[in-house]
């Protein structure tokens, strides 16, 4: 079997809707995981002991339990207690909250790292709780986890291949419906291995540009 | 409702060992791909060093799983006259070279981690570049590297899962199976949940031993017991909390 360029035009558009649902995807889980990670992380840190060991039991379950398991378990337990949702929601749901986790490790390290010079500023002046937080803290957290966070979207893109596994229409299912249909996998997988690896570029080019203006603002 | 799933013990032992097999042979697989990947990347000559990165990057830039359906059902129409490759060797394959890509970063780092001095010291002594390498870089780089090697590995657990698709029939497919048979949803993937959690853990124990024996982490550990208070059991390098992906 040789690479077969009429049937490559042919399955192309449909491959294409399949990039442009990976996109979509990526971003919502992208904004889930990272405004729950910060919520894990703000929780952890105002919530006392409770809230720490809640957030760390957390975190400890989702790193030892692969995204597959957690898949399925939302695809076929989640109807029998009663919780309904179209594939694409639990699919965003699982990958969103397992990556709120590991994002929330991120903000955390950069709220250890805010000096406590700031802090005792911020009770200097008197500022109230929520303008610390809001004002003050979080930005200065948030800037700080930014390299370290756009890599998370990054993965987070590439894991999203995982929602082929419950029906989602990105694009390795896309490829997956094309091969089934004409018995031809050569150029579908082919073709989707490749736009998988071309839909990187944007990203690490934002990463670059980040780290770089980054730099600038340190030098 | 777990008396349903009970009777199928046997079976889900069995997917469990599949998995543990897929797992060691791939850490392992990736443990050495790794090291050359990370040695080339470290090479002196530029061409060398582009290539792995080349590599690198390209075996990085999609998901463990687009690989395995790639190698798994396009590339024997690419290669008409070698045979298909067989689920498990494709799995294993594919899970070397991605974990493998992963992990050459980490002994890039490892080898940078080592002072500069060492290097030009072995130049002076006049040892081979080969035997430079492997009598006095890596046992030293070695303390660095297996860490975060660790860390990679218990990821490399969880991405064995994705073996279940092209047939490989570990403890995912042996799940989906008896879910299909009995409907215990809930119980059969608590139960899933459970041993991939637990071989975890093994993986990043077992990790926890090995960095007790390393060289450096070894003489290190006899002057500070020559010196100090004798240490309390514990390794000596601190484990990196966050698990890259």
């Amino acid at each position: 079997m040789t690479w077969d360029w009429s049937y490559a035009v042919q399955i192309l558009p449909d491959l294409l809707w399949g990039v442009w649902v990976t996109v979509v995807v990526t971003a919502a889980c992208s904004a889930v995981a990272l405004v729950g990670g910060l919520g894990i992380a703000v929780i952890a840190s105002i919530g006392g002991r409770t809230g720490r060991t809640c957030m760390r039991a957390m975190i400890e379950l989702f790193r030892g339990v692969p995204i597959l398991v957690l898949l399925y378990f939302g695809f076929y337990a989640l109807p029998q207690i009663g919780l309904t949702l179209p594939p694409i929601a639990i699919g965003v749901l699982v990958l969103g909250v397992v990556y709120a986790a590991y994002c929330s490790e991120v903000y955390r390290g950069a709220l250890i790292t805010i000096p406590t010079g700031i802090h005792d500023a911020c009770v200097a002046l008197g500022l109230p709780t929520r303008v610390v937080w809001l004002k003050v803290l979080l930005p200065l957290a948030i800037q700080r986890s930014m390299p370290a966070l756009i890599n998370y979207v990054l993965v987070l893109y590439r894991q999203s291949a995982f929602l082929f596994a419950i029906g989602v229409p990105v694009l390795l299912a896309r490829a997956q419906v094309a091969g089934y249909q004409s018995f031809r996998y050569l150029e579908p997988y082919t073709l989707a291995g490749l736009l998988y690896l071309l839909l990187n570029i944007p990203f690490v080019y934002l990463l670059h540009r980040y780290r770089m203006a980054h730099v600038e603002a340190n030098a | 409702m777990m008396v349903a799933i009970l009777q199928y013990t046997p079976a889900i032992l069995d997917g469990l060992l599949t998995t543990a097999i897929v797992a060691l042979l791939s850490i392992i697989g990736a443990a050495i791909v790794s090291l050359l990947l990370g040695v080339f990347r470290s090479a002196k000559r530029m061409s060398v060093r582009a290539a792995a990165g080349g590599a690198v990057e390209l075996l990085r830039g999609s998901s463990a799983l687009v690989y395995l359906f790639w190698a798994y059902y396009a590339l024997p129409a690419l290669m008409p006259g070698i045979p298909r490759f067989n689920p498990f060797t494709a799995s294993i394959t594919v899970l070397s070279l991605v974990g493998g890509a992963y992990g050459a970063e980490i002994v890039r780092g490892g080898l940078q981690a080592v002072p500069r001095g060492q290097f030009d010291a072995c130049r002076a002594l006049g040892l081979p570049p080969y035997q430079a390498l492997t009598r006095v870089i890596l046992p030293q780089a070695l303390s660095q590297i297996v860490p975060g090697f660790g860390s990679l590995a218990v990821d490399m657990v969880k991405w064995t899962s994705i073996v279940s698709f092209v047939g490989v029939q570990d403890v995912l497919y042996v799940a989906n199976s008896v879910r299909s048979i009995t409907y215990e949803t809930v119980a059969v993937f608590l139960v899933v949940a459970a041993l991939y959690w637990v071989l975890c853990l093994f993986v990043s124990l077992a990790f926890h031993r090995i960095e007790r024996v390393l060289p450096l982490n070894r003489a290190l550990r006899a002057s500070r017991q020559s010196t100090e208070a004798p240490l309390n059991g514990r390794p000596l390098s601190a484990r990196p909390l966050v698990l890259q992906q």
